[in-house]
C-alpha cells in the first residue's frame, strides 16, 4: 500500500473522518466522501485484482454501474465504494488477492500468459485441468463471506403507487418538480447516496431496481444504507417513469484497466457532491464538447484517444503515451460518449435501438416505451438518449407532463 | 507489464480474445458473450456491449439498425440473499 502522502483533492470541508484501508490508517477523508471518494484523496486508487490475468484494477465509473470498486467494508464484501458514504473508523479491505500485502504470484499469470482461450486453457492431461479448476476456483470469485449474519431479518414493504419514478439525476430531478403538484401517490426512487426529495412524493434514496417482472406486473428494489439489514421492495406500479440516465462504457486503448483511470462524468459528479476539486495531475481522454468541458473543470488537458498509443503503470496508471511524446499522470479521466442504460427498460419491455455508443430506448411522441402488459412505462433524458443535462431535464418535463395526463384519465 | 486492451474489465476479456473468437466464426454479440464471457461479471455487461456492438458494426459484423444486446436477466443491481427472503410467502 502507498499512499502518495500529498493530497489529490481541494476541499471546501476540512477532512474529518478518519477510515482505515487493509488495516492501516487512519486516514482523513471528508465527511460527505464516498469511499472511493476518501481513498483517492489518499492517492489509493486499486480495489482487486482482477479474475483471469490478475491485474490491479480499481474504481472506473464511480457512479455504481461498472463494478470494479467492491471493496470489503466492515466486515460485508462486495460493496461498491463509489456508492458508499464513509463512516468514522470504517475498516475497508481490498478484494481478491491472494495474499495481502505482499507480492502476489499469481499476477505472473499477466506476465507469462498471452492471450487466453479459457475454453482451451490446461484443459489436458486431465490432472493438469483438475488442478487449474482447483486454482481457478479459489481466484475468480471476489470477496469471502461476510465475518457475521445481518443483525436483524430484512424489511419488506409493498406498495402500489400511481406512478414509480427511478432515477433522480437531472431528467429524475425535473421530472419529480413536475408530478409533486399532483394528488397523485407517487414513490420516487433513486440508488444514489443523496436521498431524492421532493414534495408530495414519497421518496427512498439508496434504493436500486433490481428487476422488472412483466408477466408478475412487478419492480423490486432495495434499499442499503450498508448500516442497517436491507429492505426489499415489491412494488405494483400503474406507471413507471424510467430516469435511469447513461454509463460511460471504457475506451479501447491498450492497458485501459489500469487503476487510476476513472470515467470523467463520475469523477465530476463526486468532486460537485462534496464541493472538492482536484489536485492531482490528470489528463482527459476524449472527444468534443462534453470532454473539454471535463477537462476545464478538472484543470486538465485533453487528447483525444486517436493520439493515445497506450497508457503505462504497474499497479496504476503513471503515464500516457502519446503520439508525440509521454505525459506523466497521477489520474485519467476516460470522457466517451454516454451510453443509455438499457437493462433495466429492456426487462419492462421496451424496445431499443443502437445509437453508436449504447442502447437508447425507443418511445412515442408522449415519451411512453411500454403500453401492453401490467404498467406504462416512460422514459426520460439520457436513457432514451437525450445526452446533456439541460437537454435531460426539458425532456423529462415533458413527459412527466404527458404521463401525469395519461395517469389522472385513467384513475 | 504487457499490453492488453479490455473489451470486458469484469472478465478480463481483451480486444484480442474478441479477435481470435471472431476468427473462429463467432460473431454475434450472444455467441462472443457465450465464448468469452464478456458481459458475464459484476457490471452484467453495463459497460462492455454497447462497445462489442459498436466494434462488430465498425467491422460490418453487425447492422447498426438491428444490433440488439444480450437479454439482461435480474438482478440489475445488487441484492442480498436476506433482503429476497424477506418477500417470504408473501408474494
Ligand atoms: S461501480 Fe463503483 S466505480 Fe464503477
Amino acid at each position: 500500500m502507498t499512499d502518495s502522502g500529498s493530497s489529490w483533492l481541494t476541499r471546501a470541508e476540512p477532512a474529518r473522518v478518519g477510515i482505515h484501508l487493509d488495516g492501516e490508517g487512519p486516514l482523513p477523508v471528508g465527511g460527505a466522501d464516498t469511499v472511493t471518494l476518501g481513498l483517492l484523496d489518499h492517492g489509493h486508487v486499486e480495489t482487486i485484482t482482477s479474475a483471469k490475468y490478475r491485474r490491479a484494477r480499481g474504481p472506473y465509473c464511480l457512479t455504481g454501474d461498472c463494478g470494479t470498486c467492491l471493496v470489503r467494508i466492515d466486515g460485508r464484501p462486495n460493496q461498491r465504494a463509489c456508492l458508499t458514504r464513509v463512516r468514522d473508523g470504517m475498516r475497508i479491505g481490498t478484494q481478491n488477492k491472494l495474499i495481502r500485502a505482499a507480492p502476489d504470484p499469481t499476477r505472473l499469470v499477466d506476465k507469462f500468459i498471452g492471450t487466453m482461450d479459457h475454453h482451451h486453457f490446461l484443459v489436458r492431461p486431465r490432472v493438469v485441468n483438475q488442478a487449474m479448476q482447483a486454482v481457478a476456483r479459489e481466484l475468480t470469485g471476489f470477496g469471502s463471506l461476510p465475518d457475521h449474519p445481518p443483525d436483524g431479518a430484512s424489511a419488506h414493504e409493498v406498495s402500489a403507487p400511481d406512478v414509480l419514478v427511478v432515477g433522480a439525476g437531472p431528467a429524475g430531478r425535473a421530472a419529480a418538480q413536475v408530478l409533486g403538484g399532483s394528488q397523485l401517490d407517487i414513490l420516487w426512487i433513486d440508488r444514489g447516496l443523496d436521498s431524492p426529495t421532493a414534495g408530495g412524493l414519497r421518496c427512498r434514496g439508496q434504493t436500486g431496481v433490481f428487476a422488472a417482472y412483466r408477466r408478475e406486473g412487478i419492480w423490486a428494489a432495495m434499499t442499503d444504507d450498508g448500516t442497517r439489514p436491507p429492505t426489499l421492495h415489491t412494488i405494483r406500479p400503474r406507471h413507471v417513469l424510467l430516469c435511469v440516465g447513461a454509463r460511460p462504457p471504457t475506451i479501447p486503448l491498450p492497458n485501459n484497466d489500469l487503476p487510476g483511470i476513472v470515467a470523467a462524468r463520475g469523477l465530476l459528479r463526486q468532486l460537485r457532491r462534496v464541493d472538492a476539486t482536484l489536485a492531482a495531475k490528470c489528463i482527459v481522454i476524449g472527444e468534443g464538447e462534453t470532454a473539454q468541458r471535463a477537462a476545464t473543470r478538472l484543470g486538465a488537458r485533453c487528447i483525444a484517444p486517436s493520439r493515445v498509443t497506450r497508457l503505462e503503470g504497474s499497479t496504476r496508471v503513471e503515464e500516457v503515451v502519446t503520439t508525440d511524446g509521454t505525459l506523466e499522470v497521477q489520474l485519467v479521466a476516460f470522457a466517451p460518449t454516454a451510453a443509455a442504460a438499457h437493462d433495466l427498460p429492456r426487462q419492462a419491455g421496451a424496445k431499443l435501438r443502437f445509437d453508436g455508443t449504447g442502447f437508447a430506448t425507443v418511445r412515442d411522441d408522449d415519451g411512453r416505451c411500454v403500453t401492453e402488459g401490467p404498467w406504462q412505462v416512460w422514459a426520460a433524458g439520457e436513457v432514451a438518449g437525450v445526452m446533456s443535462d439541460a437537454g435531460a431535464a426539458d425532456d423529462a418535463r415533458r413527459v412527466a407532463a404527458a404521463l401525469l395526463t395519461a395517469a389522472q384519465e385513467k384513475r | 507489464m504487457p499490453k492488453r486492451t479490455f473489451v470486458c474489465r469484469c472478465e478480463d476479456v481483451t480486444l484480442a480474445e474478441i479477435d481470435h473468437a471472431i476468427g473462429l466464426g463467432m460473431t454475434k454479440i450472444e455467441e462472443l458473450k457465450r465464448y468469452t464471457g464478456l458481459g458475464t461479471g459484476p457490471c452484467q455487461g453495463k459497460e462492455c456491449v454497447g462497445g462489442l456492438a459498436a466494434l462488430l458494426c465498425a467491422r460490418g459484423l453487425a447492422d447498426p439498425d438491428r444490433v440488439q444486446p444480450f437479454t439482461a436477466r435480474p438482478p440489475t443491481e445488487p441484492v442480498t440473499f436476506g433482503a429476497l427472503a424477506a418477500a417470504g410467502d408473501d408474494e
